[in-house]
């Protein structure tokens, strides 16, 4: 199981990133969200979201979805040589894994919450 | 068990000059001996060649309430003041740079604590330091005869974080089988007496193989759900089950507690626990109680509203440039080390969680020109930071900033630490 | 106020530079609930001091659908009294988590100054670098010299620094609901700019209670009428403008919300840029973000092409003038040629026209857009969008979405805002604060 994103369907609300906020504090902060809105690319309209699993970084973006696993190293093309995991796959380190709102009743709050149905669960890993 | 309570309790009571004994009443988390407790003296090493992890320490500290705490600096070892504390805790880092930075005076003075009857507590580099080892820097060090198990002449391949998995050691490399959590079979000797079993972090660490005398206290007993693999899992096992994860060695009248996982942890609470305990059971023995040697300054009314407000504009400014930071992808190798924008907020968050705590207390413990000192670095961490976002969006290399950075935050960071412990401990001190 | 509330109020002296805090008491928010019926309250107690009024609402910044707005209270210098002003996108939520419920602006400065208000900190600095910049090039220096790209600005560009009767505080690069020449009440306190950024913590008095709540209504939301709807062009549809999406089809790129807003109503025109493209375009700068409907409305009428439209949008926005103000002028003067509005700006005088005794911005549109509220009848209608509006600017709820959104009712906010915030708030309470709001 792991929180898809249709980063096309997304408008960047904020909503997800609120009600994880609070699943984690118990109060209505960002600090602590596994699911972020990307929106430093303001001028350019270019905004997605990055979601934080166990093992893997889910980073949706309006041309597609990018799961990278976390310090994982990865195959680097046709030379077969593996190559170091890059920093891409590390940030929100200090944030706390999905866990799919595991302790609340309304199951993941930020599927429940999107208004515009952007985030679902879905079966399988990466 | 609210061992941080349990801690809290006891020396709270300590400052407040109750008179308290090994396993009785408010002591009863500690195993039972016929002495009286007293308040230790820690010293804590916060310098060149430490990561963040020494923050754990802090916060096992702050929860447990020992405030009579001093950060160290390498000058600071060097130039003797060891020689008022019972304890020293160092924890990770670069294990080569943390014994340059410190010298053979360093080596010297710590060699000298120890025999003088002070504990040593070293977990991570903290406890690779007084292996033996001919490696240069490092064989100043030499005080315990125990054989590190993790060290190859070839470096095993990765099957991730190629960075953490392995780094030089001298000719050989270090190698780190399994990062986070593992689990660890007690071998019940005093004092650590009372669990079978329990869980701690490894980021690292050593994993030993004692050659000459010492006290088994834990061994490396198995993986958890949580146990990352950096390389094969048989390599894993014949590296770490079975051997050394904490043991005790005697050096002249003092002790050593060495733990290649972090105990001190602050998701562990029975590590954390084995942590205090070991203070307490083995700190120096023979002093007098008596208040903490540091004279310091109060500074109450508006200019304690300045100070605090001057430092939370400044690390406010800070975090949040650094919570931008988060979703770059960029990291700095610095040394044999990996740091990526988080371990600057890790930093950052150590203050901000306490600033609140001195923004209610009537009075803040520091002198007037360790104040200007703070603020000032404060401001330069600041003035890094935004250099350094403004350097990654230019897509220039930081890798210098990143460097000054570190070092800036480590040292604004003991600083503001050192004013924190400062201000509680005379606060349990002025309550007596 | 321990819910929903950072419990402080922010005094600014630009003449000395000083600040000062006072705590947001229970007994004012029971009165006037929040937003504008507190900055109206605040606005008396400082008004020798010519304040200009920063606030949010009492939801503001939660989990509340559309809990976006925040507002600032003025007196306006087109009308002679006390108005307010929306700002959404992610600016008035950002200005509840600055540590600061309500920012009281006084005074003049000497020099140019912007106010950075972060974490509980309010500093007054210099803003000789950024005086003479437009509003977007002021956005993207506060933002590259503070080192974040997330930091919410009201800003003013070179209309609000002369004074003139067209300029609007504009939100970070964009449009905003400033019809009251409110730049240029910055502009006479040499205010370039208030930079907003926090990372503070809201807590709720019945938590449980006041997020299942904001679930349900957000299902009900979900089925309602503004379903499968999008951005400006449904709006405008909605308004009567059926060829609206036709129309801006040739530049429209993608639709966002503002916080926590369930409808996109923000439509963004990729100018110079294929608007297709979905990875990140080069060029720094592709187009431009409507959020005033009512003014690209005026700019159709003149019959200019939605691409036309946009670039007049962003000249108006980067020299900080409201553009429903210019497109009305333009269309009184019979100006069509876009170009010709672009270069006229700088010399455009005139003020928009505004409804004798307003006191809210005609930002929003002046009908319930999708929703069926029951209105019926001209001056009915007059009377509802005055109350709706009254009641979005004092609980933070975004203008446009109160109009669109029944399930938004006066008892939801109400039962919600006594949740959130362990208020015991009634509906006379909530009449009385619109009345004295509206007074």
């Amino acid at each position: 199981m792991r929180i898809d994103v249709d980063a096309l369907k997304c408008i960047g609300c904020m909503a997800c990133e609120m009600a994880c906020g609070y699943h984690r504090d118990d109060a209505f902060a960002l600090l602590a969200s596994c699911i972020v809105v990307y929106r430093a690319r303001e001028k350019k309209d270019y905004f997605g979201v990055v979601v934080k699993e166990e093992d893997s970084l889910t980073i949706a973006r309006p041309e597609g979805l990018e799961i990278k696993r976390i310090g994982v190293a990865e195959e680097a093309g046709d030379s077969g040589q593996k190559k170091e995991a890059d920093a891409s796959a590390k940030p929100m380190l200090l944030r706390e894994p999905c866990d799919r709102c595991g302790d609340m009743k309304y199951g993941p709050m930020c599927v429940k919450i999107c208004p515009v149905n952007a985030i679902s669960l879905i079966e399988g890993g990466e | 068990m609210d061992f941080y309570h349990s801690y809290a309790t006891i020396n709270q009571k300590l400052a407040r000059g109750v008179e308290l004994r090994y396993g009785e009443k408010e002591a009863s988390v500690l195993p039972r001996a016929p002495r009286l407790l007293r308040v230790p003296r820690i010293g804590v090493y916060a310098g060149t060649g430490t990561s963040h992890s020494w923050l754990w320490i802090v916060e096992l500290f702050d929860r447990m309430s020992f405030y009579e705490v001093v950060f160290m600096t390498e000058g600071m070892v060097r130039g003797g003041a060891l020689d008022g504390l019972d304890v020293f805790a160092m924890s990770g880092g670069d294990t080569i740079r943390i014994a340059e930075g410190l010298g053979p005076e360093g080596g010297r003075a710590i060699e000298s604590f120890i025999r003088g009857g002070g504990l040593y507590i070293g977990s991570c580099a903290g406890a690779y330091l007084p292996l033996k080892s001919s490696k240069q820097h490092l064989d100043r060090f030499n005080f315990v005869d125990i054989k590190i198990a993790n060290l190859s002449k070839t470096r095993p391949e990765a099957k991730r974080m190629g960075s953490k998995a392995s780094t030089s050691y001298g000719c050989d490399f270090v190698y780190h089988p399994v990062r986070e959590d593992v689990l660890l079979r007690m071998t019940g000797r005093e004092p650590f007496s009372r669990f079978e079993s329990f869980r701690a972090p490894l980021y690292g660490g050593p994993s030993m193989v004692p050659s000459g005398a010492c006290d088994v206290l834990a061994y490396y007993d198995g993986f958890t759900e949580k146990t990352l693999f950096l390389v094969d899992e048989s390599l894993a096992r014949q590296t770490l089950i079975g051997k050394v994860a904490a043991a005790r060695a005697a050096l002249g009248d003092g002790r050593l507690y060495l733990f290649g996982p972090h105990f001190e942890h602050p998701l562990f609470p029975t590590a954390n626990h084995l942590v205090a305990t070991a203070i307490f059971w083995d700190m120096r023995k023979g002093r007098q109680s008596g208040g903490f040697s540091a004279p310091q300054a109060i500074l109450e009314g508006p200019e304690k509203e300045k100070l605090v407000r001057d430092l939370k504009r400044e690390i406010s400014n800070s975090r949040i440039v650094t919570v931008g930071l988060e979703a770059i992808p960029v990291q700095w190798i610095l040394g044999c080390k990996t740091y990526e924008p988080e371990k600057i907020r890790v930093f950052l968050e150590a203050i901000w969680k306490r600033i609140r705590v001195l923004e209610r207390s009537r009075t803040i413990c520091v002198q007037q020109e360790t104040c200007e000192e703070a603020v000032a670095m404060a401001s330069r961490v600041t003035q890094l930071l935004r250099r350094m976002k403004a350097g990654i969006d230019d897509l220039l290399d930081t890798q210098d900033i990143a460097w000054d950075l570190f070092d800036s935050l480590r040292g604004l960071t003991t600083l503001f630490l050192q004013m924190y412990f400062d201000s509680l401990g005379a606060r349990f001190r002025l309550d007596s | 106020m321990d819910y929903l509330s950072s419990n402080k109020i922010l005094i600014v002296d630009l003449e000395t530079g000083a600040t000062s805090e006072e705590e947001l008491d229970d007994d004012l928010v029971s009165k006037r609930i929040g937003g504008a019926g507190i900055t109206s309250s605040l606005y008396e107690t400082y008004k020798d001091s010519d304040p200009v009024i920063l606030g949010a609402g009492l939801l503001t910044g939660t989990l509340f659908p559309a809990s976006a707005l925040s507002v600032i209270s003025a007196k306006s210098p087109r009308t002679g009294y006390l108005t307010h002003s929306p700002f959404t996108l992610k600016a008035g939520m950002e200005l509840k988590y600055t540590g600061f419920d309500y920012v009281v602006i006084r005074g003049k400065s000497q020099k140019p100054v912007f106010l950075w208000l972060h974490d509980g900190i309010a500093d007054v600095q210099d803003a000789s670098e950024l005086w003479g910049k437009d509003v977007w090039d002021t956005t993207d220096h506060i933002r590259k010299t503070m080192g974040d790209d997330l930091i919410q600005t009201l800003v003013i560009g070179p209309a609000g620094e002369e004074g003139s009767d067209l300029a609007q505080v504009c939100v970070n690069y964009w449009a905003n609901g400033d019809c009251w020449q409110f730049g240029k009440v910055f502009g006479s306190k040499n205010l370039k700019a208030v930079a907003l950024r926090g990372m503070g913590l809201l807590e709720i008095s019945d938590a449980e209670g006041f997020v299942d709540q904001c679930f349900e209504i957000f299902q009900a939301i979900k089925g309602s009428a503004l379903s499968g709807k999008r951005g400006v062009e449904d709006i405008l549809i909605a308004m009567g403008e059926s060829d609206a999406r036709e129309w801006l089809a040739p530049v429209t790129h993608r639709h966002s919300a503002c916080y926590n807003t369930p409808y996109p109503t923000n439509t963004f025109l990729y100018l110079s840029v294929d608007p297709a493209t979905l990875t990140e375009p080069p060029e720094p700068e592709p187009g431009f973000m409507i959020t005033d409907i009512g003014a690209l409305l005026a700019l159709k009428k003149l019959g200019l092409s939605a691409a036309d439209a946009g670039h007049v949008l962003k000249a108006c926005a980067r020299r900080g003038v409201d553009p429903a103000a210019v497109a009305e002028i333009a269309g009184k003067a019979g100006q069509k040629d876009p170009k010709a509005i672009e270069q006229s700006l700088a010399s455009m005088q005139g003020a928009a026209t505004v409804p004798e005794g307003a006191k809210f911005s005609s930002w929003a549109p002046a009908q319930p857009i999708f929703g069926d509220f029951g209105i019926s009848g001209e001056a009915a209608l007059k009377d509802w969008w005055v109350r709706r509006q009254a009641v979005a600017y004092l609980f933070g709820i975004h203008p446009i979405f109160a109009n669109m959104s029944p399930e938004l009712s006066e008892e939801a906010l109400l039962e919600m805002a006594n949740k959130g915030a362990g208020l015991e708030l009634s509906q006379e309470a909530l009449d009385q604060a619109i009345a004295d709001v509206c007074s």
